[in-house]
């Protein structure tokens, strides 16, 4: 796992004082109307969302920042401020006027999330706001000036100014998002620009006004350093989220890792091949017999360049950008053979589950996903992992405890949260007690919830 | 610690002086104590590990005239390699001139290590077996008096001195057990009552919970705490006299009594009588594990055992001994017995007949090297590591890193205890002999400057670069 940047969306909001102002003006060389623009398309985002893991549904509230790109009410922000789970979102326009919106999709994987402002009420208040657009991020180089743009701890539009640090940074975390995975398709950009909790989903710009990137995370305690997704990749999730609502991805189960210093134990020209260091077990590539220790020379005869860590990203997305269900041809070096495998692609899938809370049984659970099944060794995804029990309910006087992962309900199998739903309103009607089968550490217990 | 020793030897003086009162019963618990003093031992050894040599000291007591002693279960470390044990010593009772003495082994079912002290020591012991009582081993009634023997500290040359206590509570865990008002004999050592009549033979202690204040954690954190030199409990001697001829036969006290069904649980009352077992109880079987005598005999995973050769598993105070019933019933059996299971599949009851194997082999028995140079031990791969992989046993090769030393090559590399090497500079390990012939050569080639291990991770694989210099 790569160094673990901290994501910015407060969680306890914080009763942030608002003074009265009026959209400013940038006077400042070399900044224009353009950057004015740019200014009045930041948003302020307020989230309510449920979150289940206490044994019971709760509803907590984070700030975060978006910016407004298409005049049709489109608003980018990250997937940590807003995802599914979000029950009332609020945007704070540029005017100071709140609007709802609703999530048009998300991708937690470059923790980008997308919305769309109610654009019915914005006609009928006759609201207005700007649009900004995008710049190549590409072109950026290290040392040139750059703006974070956001609500800070809730503080009213705050623009704060840096540099690019670094073009192409690279980490990965496997619960970064929410819980969720982020960082293996994208690298980032990095700043010294002040970026602060509130700051995440708010535009990183260039002194024309254009948004090279989004704000993501920074490290907490360090000293400036920011993180943001390149604009070009917005710009593609952005594009696939406008038609699909996700973005869909294919993946073969390798686990990368780069070859730095290693070519010449596998007799490699240098900038050449990606080491496989894991193969997930039962995943596509397994199946076509790839194995840790292989090296990855060629995707369908495009050449891989795996020596660095911030190379990784763009062989992933290059496998992750075929079909799913394609056929991909591998050149992979073994020993000292060259052998061709040629692997099926699968769906790209999170190990997050679905979550829910059964509040008569003071149980909170999150379902297996095939994935989860995968990496924990289990024999399939049937279950449910219990994440919150509260004290004194029945989950908790019959000793379940987070962590472990019910398998069978009055022994029928818990193949779908439906079976446990079904179960519940079955109790809610006329408690009865229930049997439940549970995991921990491998271990198998019966437990009674009983009323 | 040293106010607390001071507390603990005031308070046996005190009670050397209030027996002294007591009026004289058939024989004065003075002249008790003297004869029965020779029944006990203190035994020292040390375990020999890659980087140290740990000594501990362990309380036993003669059973015969062969000078044959046992010490409790707690006395060696269970994943210690029986190997590593060294040197063994065995001291009288405030007496600092050690006696040589051979380690025999743990046997399965009582736990106990057997140790052999040589026979100048041995003329000088008297069996613990002279205190039994002539026919049935009396149970010890409630708030009866009883009495028994700690021995201090080597360093006060194992001078041993007398608790006494009364009989608070009997209690099959699921072995009969004793528990005193207060501590009442050194683990390991004989509790007696006032006629002198051996009782029982002390357990490790029970914990106790306590809590804990400070000024960061005003709320109280609870801690246990267990007293290591003194117990409260003891085994009553119904437990004990039966079994005192199980010396093993090896090191390993092999055979051992082996039906291979994993991670048996208990269960509540509320469970139990769900699956209307009234008074009685159950034990989940959370795995069965790959050609085992469970599997043989048909058992599935999650089978609940309800029965033992036809009869109810018992209900047990504390709900959780019964998984140590059903263990010992196992144990006190040997391979090739078989043993009758009647387990609860869902809703149905199923009758099974199982014959018990011999354990495969278990990682204390596994082959193991030191290869200093590189920085690691690695041992043997054995049927329990292919259970903690989740792999077929039939598809297990390569060895286990079972030792990292701190700095070393291995170290740096970031080497951890229990990967799995599966390659060694890119050709996969078949056998342990061959593993370890192949980290030899590389042990042993100044010209190496490195190599590349592949290493198994939990469901991972990662390569290790490992550099020499």
């Amino acid at each position: 796992m790569g160094p673990l940047g901290m994501p910015l969306c407060i969680l306890a909001l914080l009763t942030a004082v608002i003074c009265m102002a009026t959209p400013g003006t940038a006077r400042a060389a070399g900044m224009g109307r353009s950057f004015n623009r740019l200014l009045n398309s930041v948003v302020r985002i307020d989230v309510r969302e449920v979150n289940f893991e206490d044994g019971g549904k709760r509803l907590e509230s984070s700030i975060g920042s978006g910016v407004i790109l298409s005049a049709d009410g489109l608003v980018l922000t990250n997937a940590h401020v807003v995802g599914p789970r979000a029950v009332e979102i609020t945007v704070t326009l540029a005017s100071l006027e709140n609007v709802g919106a609703k999530l048009v999709g998300w991708d937690h994987w470059t923790d980008l999330a997308l919305l769309r402002l109610d654009m019915a009420e914005i006609g009928r208040r006759k609201l207005a706001f700007a649009h900004a657009e995008f710049g190549d991020s590409d072109k950026l180089y290290a040392g040139e000036t750059v703006y974070a743009v956001g609500t800070p701890f809730g503080l009213t539009r705050t623009v704060t100014r840096g540099i690019i640090s670094n073009t192409s940074q690279y980490f990965e975390a496997d619960r970064g998002v929410e819980g969720y995975e982020t960082g293996m398709f994208n690298t980032w950009l990095q700043t010294d620009a002040a970026i602060n909790p509130g700051n995440s989903g708010g535009p990183l710009v260039t002194e024309d006004g254009k948004v090279v990137g989004i704000t993501s995370r920074a490290y907490m305690g360090a000293n400036n350093l920011g993180f943001a997704i390149p604009a070009n990749t917005a710009k593609s999730v952005l594009a696939d989220l406008v038609s699909n609502g996700a973005v869909t991805r294919s993946y073969i189960g390798i686990v990368p890792r780069p070859l730095q210093d290693l070519e010449g134990f596998y007799s490699l020209a240098l900038d050449t091949g990606m080491l496989i260091d894991s193969v997930d077990p039962g995943s596509p590539g397994d199946k076509a017999g790839l194995r840790g220790g292989d090296i990855l020379l060629a995707v369908d005869d495009r050449p891989v360049d795996g020596r660095f860590p911030e190379q990784l990203p763009a062989i992933l997305s290059l496998i992750a950008s075929h079909p799913v269900g394609a056929n991909l041809n591998l050149s992979v070096k073994r020993g000292a053979d060259t052998i061709q495998v040629t692997v099926v692609t699968e769906r790209l899938e999170s190990s997050m589950g679905e979550e829910w809370a059964f509040d008569r049984w003071g149980l909170s659970v999150r379902k297996v996903s095939r994935i989860y099944a995968r990496e924990h060794q289990l024999a399939d995804d049937t279950g449910v992992i219990v994440i919150g029990v509260q004290p004194g309910f029945p989950a908790d006087v019959a000793g379940l405890q987070p962590g472990d992962i019910v398998t069978t309900i009055n022994r029928h199998p818990v193949d779908s949260l439906d079976i446990l739903k079904t179960a519940h309103a079955a109790y809610v009607r006329k408690p009865e007690p229930t049997l439940l089968e549970a995991e921990r550490d491998r271990r198998v217990s019966l437990f009674i919830l009983k009323p | 610690m040293i106010k607390i020793q001071v507390r603990r030897l005031s308070s046996v003086l005190s009670l050397i002086a209030l027996s002294g009162c007591i009026a004289a019963r058939a024989a004065s618990l003075p002249d008790l104590w003297k004869e029965r003093v020779k029944s006990v031992v203190a035994i020292d050894y040390f375990t020999e590990l890659e980087n140290e040599r740990r000594p501990t000291t362990a309380y036993g007591v003669a059973i015969d005239r062969q000078g044959t002693v046992i010490l409790p279960s707690a006395a060696v470390d269970p994943r210690v390699s029986p190997k590593q044990l060294k040197q063994f010593k065995a001291y009288l009772p405030g007496d600092s001139s050690g006696f040589d003495a051979v380690y025999l082994g743990q046997d399965s079912f009582t736990g106990w290590h057997f140790v052999r002290v040589e026979p100048r020591l041995a003329a000088q012991l008297t069996p613990v077996t002279t205190w039994a009582a002539p026919d049935k081993s009396p149970v010890p009634a409630l708030a009866e008096e009883i009495w028994g023997i700690g021995l201090r500290n080597k360093d006060e040359d194992f001078t041993p001195y007398l608790l006494e206590s009364h009989v608070a509570l009997v209690q099959a865990l699921p072995q009969q057990i004793g528990i005193a008002q207060q501590e009442v004999a050194g683990p390991g050592l004989p509790v007696f009552n006032r006629d002198g009549v051996f009782i029982g033979l002390a357990a490790s202690s029970f914990g106790q919970t306590f809590l804990q204040f400070s000024q960061a954690e005003r709320g109280g954190t609870p801690i246990m705490l267990v007293d290591l030199e003194e117990s409260c409990a003891f085994s009553l001697a119904s437990e004990v006299l039966p079994y005192l001829g199980r010396v093993p036969g090896n090191v390993y006290g092999r055979p051992l009594a082996w039906l291979g069904a994993y991670g048996l649980e208990s269960m509540d009352r509320d469970v139990a009588s769900f699956l209307k077992l009234s008074d009685r109880s159950g034990a989940v079987v959370s795995e069965v594990l790959e050609e085992s005598p469970a599997e043989k005999a048909g058992m599935k995973d999650r089978d609940v055992i309800v029965a033992i050769d036809g009869k109810p598993l018992p209900r047990f105070r504390p709900d959780r001994v019964v998984t140590d019933y059903v263990e010992r019933e196992i144990e006190r059996r040997k391979p090739g017995d078989s043993i009758g299971l009647t387990v609860l599949r869902g809703t149905e009851r199923v009758e099974l007949k199982a014959t018990l194997g011999d354990e495969p082999k278990l990682i204390r028995e596994a082959e193991r090297k030191y290869f200093d140079r590189l920085g690691f031990t690695a041992r043997e791969f054995v049927y329990g590591d292919a259970v903690a992989r989740r792999i077929r046993i039939r598809a297990a090769a390569g060895v286990v890193v079972a030792y990292v030393k701190p700095n070393s090559p291995a170290a740096v590399a970031g080497f951890e205890q229990e990967d799995w090497i599966k390659e060694i500079d890119g050709k996969p390990v078949r056998s342990f002999a061959e593993g370890a012939a192949r980290l030899s050569s590389l042990e042993t080639d100044s010209l190496r400057t490195e190599f590349v291990l592949l290493v198994g991770r939990g469901s991972d694989t990662a390569i290790i670069r490992v550099k020499l210099r």
